[in-house]
């Protein structure tokens, strides 16, 4: 089937930005509030109010242009798009049709590798534009009645539209992934999922490989989770390709999708599609961006993601692995650099410790699991983390230089995390300093070639059996309570026994 | 000079307020008695909270008496058209809709008013949500205009109009979209003016027409249209179309040459009464009289401003007036068994047949393949009207004309032809249409019914137009006149 | 100009039950209306409109959160409601 057929398939992303008030209204948003507890006359549509935009909305909305390389218009404006439903308050949602606050942009994405330590393709999607709209209250349905709560009426939404440019689930789910990191990065959102603050609707199609034309696509509402979108287009794909192959059209229409079951169902065909009948809200003036805020928000935006990917492996030696690990927070991405500035000759040491250890205390102590397919954006405080840049760095530092051995270090890095002290006071409090005394441990070496136990190990070692003198280094390690520096005991024997 | 307390104007109740020889109590008190005995037969006012009016009265007159007064407007009564929000009183726009909605937040306005001192006086009856011309829409109660109690007192502020000429109180709110401050307040022999579209905030003002609505003054006097002027036209940044203090300081300054005014071509053919026309001309020929030239302006677009001014009216209309569904506040049917079902009935029991006729034609306005035939061709028609006034004020101070056609109707005589009724407003319209301020001034009678006249400035000139007005208001003997009743 | 007026569509748009009696009498009365209008068919028009007002940054609002009405306040202004949350009719498959 994947080598006849082309799966055609743009996204719709509603995100409720990061503001403290709602965007037409001064009431206050957030999970977890009573019932209409975080209403205002705005907010409930009373008659006489007026919407008043939220500047930080707007902000919001630009850093986002600006991150995905947008055209921020001169002016934009908003429209009222009228239907009738009880969780609409005013029965038209305020949006963007013509005018919205950003034009244009792209995502890079990154496909999953042959194996974990593999970089995958990397493909850039186009973002047709971003619009700046209100989101609409919840209804819940009891048995005798519904029920409406409008605390969610009005909260931030930035409705991004992107080209029909990504071809299969996998690419949707690269595509989520890749715009989370950035959004949260930049501050612009939180894109917790769990809390429905990204939402998004799928439109799919499918065409014979070769096609120039595309097929007659359906839209999905309404999928709350990356993984909905993924299982929601592979059901639909397949359902198309059925469809057609069983001699049937695909009908325009617009579809839910029942995560439980992970099965798609028709909402409405295009027959009955809404006339929204948009005109532009006399209320809101439209609004002229200065160039001034477009500049000043310029420096608000992050080094790209797969930008800071590609500086690690090709400048900075590291593995594919720890860098898309470091890359994709950048609270820790920030923090591993400012450890490699103070010990730049090992950035791969330290990137080691901060992608694996330091990341898997972090998450263990705040109970998140890390890089989970629902939590792409690593949620992980660094805020109360003990261990400062500067110390990890101490710590690959007093490795490298052979003060301690790598699994000295494991010990003295679990003290470090726990206390928060230099890694050079654990190590001379605990005397963990590695023995580095060449005259004791030549006596020590040499009584334990002396031992005719290793007698054997020593004559394969004579014959050529390079690896038979990895037997006499146990010993010798044991002896010296593991203080023993390898390297010294590695030159030592090939000394002795030379 | 009029001598009962009811007669007087609100400067002049000021100054004896200020001057110790009134008292806010004996002012409300006196208005309270013609309260009863005229309330019932005019219809102005849809209710009044003795208690309370009497209650603020007293705090004014403390204030006064403790050196705090908080302006000249401290202590003075001003009425409130019903679809203009005052916390914790009704909000019901003259509609069975919101008939039990009481407004949890003061406008802007009443807030300002407050502030002022003003005392917070009864509420007024308009057409239903402001559509009409009658205030014969109105689903509370029947208007009389005081001058003849069988005829309309025009509309939708025929409240507002009928309480100031029957002397039920000295200063009234009214809101304006294609007329309906300036065409009742010339059915009613009074003063009524609508401010540039930003001047006041509609914070708190129930929306017909967000494009076009503007609260303004009406009053007995032009002293006391721009002394309640002065307190309205606040800036508020909870109205995004309301102009701030910046945009406000660029008013046009009062020039010392002398007045142009602008006379459309053609002005007084077509529809207009032989005495309405005569009532104009002698306000062209005192104003030439005193100096002034009179200019003759093109504004061939006229024509379109009534079909654009209700296409984009009633679009707007049919959104704004969308949220009226039962489902969070305001009339809800009893019987229904699903959601959409309740809210097309709650509207279809709540809103009366105006409303309806209005919401249907602006719902076909915007609707998919006739949007761009009527909507947006409307917005393109009044961008040329706006244009073409514009340019005739660059040449001319103020523009002149009857403020309506013809004198008030009898009541019930033209409620079966919406299109009739539309063309009152043909010479009110296009100021709204432009955004420009517009004052309507009581200039004679056509019988025994009192007509206005109209002028029309560019953005900001409210003081030119008073200055305008005043000088007419001063040569005659229109100004308080009052019916007997 | 009004070819294709369609009164039940509409009505069902605006969310409005009409009766067959006010069915004729908005149709014949919006007809007559819509006549009247075809001025505006013939006018010769600008090719765009420029009536929208325009506003800078500053007419925008600060992030500041405000006063919330509370939920008691909703439910009380609500026609009905149930545990702080407005109560309609229960919604069935996809109406809107």
């Amino acid at each position: 089937m994947s080598n006849e057929w082309e799966i055609v398939i743009g996204l719709e992303v509603h995100v409720q930005l990061h503001t403290r008030a709602k965007v037409f209204a001064s009431a206050s948003w957030g999970f977890g509030k009573e019932p209409n507890e975080q209403v205002d006359p705005v907010v409930l549509g009373l008659p006489g109010t007026l919407p008043v935009v939220n500047r930080e909305a707007v902000e919001k909305s630009i850093l986002f242009g600006l991150v995905v390389d947008a055209e921020i218009p001169e002016q934009c404006a908003w429209d009222r798009k009228n239907y009738f439903y009880p969780d609409n308050p005013k029965n038209y949602q305020l949006t963007q049709k013509d005018f919205p606050v950003t034009m244009g942009g792209k995502v890079e994405i990154e496909l999953p590798g042959a194996a974990r330590n593999i970089m995958g393709e990397h493909k850039w999607i186009r973002i047709h534009h971003a619009h700046l709209e209100e989101d609409v209250g919840k209804l819940s349905h009891s048995g005798s009645g519904s029920l409406v709560d409008y605390n969610r009426a009005g909260v931030p939404l930035l409705e991004i539209v992107t080209e029909p440019d990504l071809r299969s689930a996998a690419e949707a789910s690269a595509f989520l992934n890749a715009l989370v990191v950035k959004l949260t990065q930049a501050g612009v959102a939180d894109c917790d999922m769990e809390k429905g603050q990204l939402r998004c609707d799928a439109n799919v199609s499918v065409r014979r490989m070769g096609d120039t034309q595309l097929g007659t696509r359906t839209e999905t509402k309404n999928l709350n989770s990356i993984s909905g979108v993924r299982d929601c287009i592979i059901y639909e794909s397949r359902r198309q390709i059925a469809q057609i192959e069983a001699g049937h059209k695909i009908t325009q229409e617009t579809r839910g999708w029942n995560a439980e079951m992970s099965r798609g169902y028709v909402l409405r065909d295009k027959e009955d599609a809404h006339d929204y009948r948009y005109f532009p809200d006399p209320d809101i003036p439209t609004l002229k961006i200065s160039r001034e805020t477009v500049n000043r928000l310029k420096k608000h935006v992050p080094e790209a993601p797969f930008d800071r990917q590609r500086r690690y492996i090709e400048k900075l030696n590291l593995p594919y692995t720890a860098a898309s690990v470091l890359i994709a927070d950048k609270a820790l991405a920030d923090w591993f650099e400012t450890a490699v500035a103070a010990h730049p000759t090992n950035a791969a040491g330290i990137a080691n410790w901060a992608a694996n250890d330091l990341l898997r205390e972090l998450s263990a102590q705040s109970g998140t699991e890390v890089g989970s397919d629902e939590t792409p954006a690593v949620k992980i405080s660094l805020d109360s983390c003990l261990i400062k840049p500067a110390q990890l760095a101490g710590l690959v530092k007093l490795t490298d230089e052979g003060v301690i051995s790598k699994q000295q270090a494991k010990e003295v890095f679990t003290e470090m995390f726990s206390t928060g002290k230099d890694a050079l006071a654990i190590v001379e409090a605990k005397g963990l300093r590695q023995n580095s005394d060449t005259g004791e441990l030549e006596k020590i070496v040499a009584e334990v070639i002396a031992d005719p136990a290793v007698a054997k190990s020593i004559a394969e070692y004579r014959a050529g059996n390079e690896k038979a003198i990895n037997a006499l280094k146990g010993p010798i390690m044991k002896r010296t309570q593991g203080k023993a520096n390898p390297v010294m005991i590695d030159q030592l024997l090939r000394k002795l026994l030379g | 000079m009029a001598e009962e307390i009811y007669q007087l104007s609100a400067t002049e109740i000021s100054s004896r307020l200020a001057a110790g020889k009134l008292t806010s109590r004996a002012v409300v008190e006196a208005l309270i008695v013609r309260y009863h005995q005229l309330n019932k037969k005019i219809g102005a006012f849809t209710s009044l909270d003795e208690k309370d009016v009497l209650a603020q009265a007293d705090a004014s007159d403390a204030r006064r008496k403790a050196g705090k007064v908080l302006s000249p407007l401290d202590g003075i009564p001003v009425a409130i058209k019903e679809n203009i929000a005052v916390k914790g009183q009704p909000l019901t726009c003259s509609s069975k809709m919101l008939a039990n909605l009481v407004s949890p937040y003061d406008a802007h306005v009443v807030e300002a008013l407050k502030s002022a001192g003003a005392i917070i006086y009864g509420r007024l009856n308009m057409d239903e949500f402001a559509m009409g011309s009658s205030t014969e829409n109105s689903a509370i109660q029947k208007t009389f205009n005081p001058w003849d109690l069988a005829c309309i007192p025009g509309g939708s502020s025929g409240g507002s109009a009928a309480s100031l000429a029957s002397g039920l109180v000295p200063l009234a709110l009214g809101s304006d979209t294609g007329g309906s401050i300036r065409q009742p307040a010339s059915h009613c022999g009074i003063v009524g003016m609508k401010p540039t579209y930003g001047l006041v905030s509609r914070f708190g003002l129930v929306a017909f027409a967000s494009s076009l609505d503007q609260i303004g003054p009406m009053a007995r006097t032009i002293a006391d249209c721009e002394l309640l002027l002065k307190v309205l036209a606040t800036p508020d940044a909870r109205d995004m179309t309301c102009f701030d203090s910046t945009q406000r300081s660029q008013l046009p300054v009062a020039t010392e040459k002398s007045l142009r005014i602008g006379i459309p071509k053609g002005l007084l053919g077509k529809g207009v009464g032989a005495e309405v026309a005569a009532a104009t001309q002698a306000a062209i020929d005192f104003y030439k009289s005193k100096g002034a030239t009179i200019v003759e302006v093109d504004l061939p677009s006229s024509e379109l401003a009534v079909p654009t001014y209700y296409v984009v009216a009633t679009a707007e209309a049919s959104s704004n007036l969308a949220r009226y569904d039962g489902v969070r506040y305001g009339h809800r049917s009893a019987n229904a068994k699903t959601p959409i079902e309740m809210m097309t009935n709650s509207r279809s029991e709540g809103f009366g047949p105006e409303v309806k006729r209005r919401i249907l034609l602006g719902t076909f306005v915007l609707s998919a393949g006739y949007a761009d035939a009527y909507y947006v061709r409307a917005l393109r028609a009044r961008s040329k009207i706006r244009a073409e006034h514009l340019a005739a004020l660059e040449k001319v101070d103020m523009i002149l004309s009857p403020t309506v056609p013809t004198p008030a109707f009898k009541v019930g005589e033209k409620v079966s032809d919406p299109l009739q009724l539309y063309l009152e407003d043909i010479f009110t319209i296009p100021a709204n249409l432009a955004g420009l301020p517009a004052l309507s001034v009581p200039c004679g009678k056509s019988g025994h019914l009192p007509v206005g006249f109209h002028l029309v400035g560019a953005p900001l000139s409210e003081s030119k137009l008073f200055a305008a007005a005043q000088l007419f208001e001063s040569a005659h003997s229109f100004a308080n006149q009052q019916p007997t009743l | 100009m009004a070819k294709g007026f369609d009164i039940d569509h509409l009505a069902k748009l605006a969310r409005l039950n009409l009766t067959a009696e006010e069915k004729v009498l908005y149709s014949n009365q919006l007809t007559h209306v819509l006549t009247y209008f075809e001025t505006l068919a013939k006018a010769d028009l600008p090719v765009n409109s420029d009536v929208a007002l325009v506003v800078t940054e500053k007419a925008l609002r600060s992030d500041e959160p405000g006063m919330s009405l509370g939920s008691d306040a909703v439910t009380k202004i609500a026609p009905a409601s149930h545990d702080g949350q407005i109560s309609v009719p229960r919604v069935v498959d996809d109406e809107s």
